[in-house]
């Protein structure tokens, strides 16, 4: 352990639990994915930084958005949020879920992901390098270090908004509301 | 193969037309009312292959084009050699408006999931299919999106630009 940390460590130890333990969860979109392989085995050892995949989304707390998502892709992405624990942080990794990428103008892929669940981080590239993972790694652990990292408490707050948008693209939804329906009236206020 | 069964075919159907640009490859074209019989012939005489059912948009003709690829499995065809792939495509017009074809996959049953997707992507009905239910698309759309006359950008900024960001 860095001895520089000891007292971030003992200032605030959940977070910096949060920071090396980052759990990702195996969900595989696009073409993305491909990177992700080396990214986790021996070349560039994602262990070093703490970040191990874990089977299922009730285990993680990173969600990686690997690529274009489709609106098939999209219902699968909201159920996976969903199920994971507090606290969560998603990262749009390449160009597609940043503002749809080259396939701008496709009759089936979303654009822009931020518009129907909550993202922390954007790697852009298409394909980002491993270490472009890394770099986002690191950049994530500032941002929980700052709270920044707050996609899961915005998602709470702007429930109504997300959930709007998710039926706007996908029609009626087959799953009851995540939040009680309090939040429903809440508009955004930003 | 090809000169063989190019001029059994032409014996035999007085329908189709066949044109073969080298020994390998064959294309055959038939009215739609055909196809079961002309592919269940192909299928008799060695191309026991289905590799693709594709679909073409001919639109300034208003016609819809149904692309039937064949080839042969090595076992079965004593003529095959490594230098020497066979490639036949057997083809249909249907019109755009109504396009309707009999569903082939009493002789190949593999053609299922390609005349599912034809019938989603294209909108061609293939009669006797068992679920022509939706295999990729979650939503409905009024031109069956790979035709051509569906403005793909248009339909994007209408259906994905519409949609308001959360967070600025």
């Amino acid at each position: 352990m860095d001895r520089n940390q000891i007292t971030k460590w003992l200032k605030s130890p959940g977070k910096m639990a949060h920071k090396y333990s980052l759990h990702a969860v195996y969900f595989c979109t696009g073409c993305g994915i491909i990177e992700i392989p080396p990214v986790i085995t021996t070349r560039w050892d994602a262990e070093r930084f703490g970040i191990i995949p874990v089977a299922t989304p009730r285990q993680g707390n990173l969600f990686m958005i690997t690529g274009y998502v489709a609106l098939k892709t999209l219902k699968a992405i909201i159920r996976t949020y969903e199920q994971m624990p507090d606290p969560k942080y998603t990262v749009g990794f390449g160009s597609c879920p940043i503002n749809g990428g080259m396939y701008w103008d496709s009759y089936n892929t979303i654009k822009h992901l931020d518009k129907y669940i909550p993202v922390d981080g954007w790697i852009a590239g298409c394909m980002p390098r491993p270490e472009a993972v890394f770099i986002g790694v690191t950049h994530l652990w500032t941002l929980i270090d700052k709270g920044m990292a707050d996609g899961y408490l915005r998602y709470r707050k702007n429930y109504a908004a997300y959930r709007r948008n998710q039926e706007m693209v996908l029609g009626e939804l087959d799953w009851p509301p995540l939040y009680p329906a309090a939040g429903e009236t809440e508009e955004v206020t930003q | 193969m090809i000169p063989s069964l190019q001029k059994s075919l032409e014996s035999t159907f007085n329908d189709v037309r066949v044109t073969a640009p080298d020994d390998s490859r064959m294309s055959v074209f038939a009215p739609k009312d055909s196809i079961p019989i002309v592919l269940r012939y192909l299928k008799d005489n060695g191309l026991d292959h289905l590799a693709l059912v594709s679909c073409v948009d001919w639109n300034e003709e208003g016609k819809l084009e149904v692309v039937y690829i064949l080839s042969c499995y090595m076992r079965n065809n004593t003529e095959y050699t490594s230098w020497q792939r066979v490639h036949v495509s057997l083809r249909t017009k249907v019109p755009r408006d109504n396009p309707e074809l009999r569903s082939v996959i009493d002789i190949f049953e593999n053609a299922e999931p390609y005349e599912r997707e034809i019938h989603e992507l294209f909108g061609v009905h293939f009669a006797g299919h068992p679920r022509l239910t939706p295999l990729f698309l979650e939503r409905n759309y009024e031109i069956p999106p790979f035709r051509k006359d569906f403005d793909t950008r248009k339909y994007v900024e209408d259906t994905f630009g519409s949609i308001p960001s959360v967070e600025s």
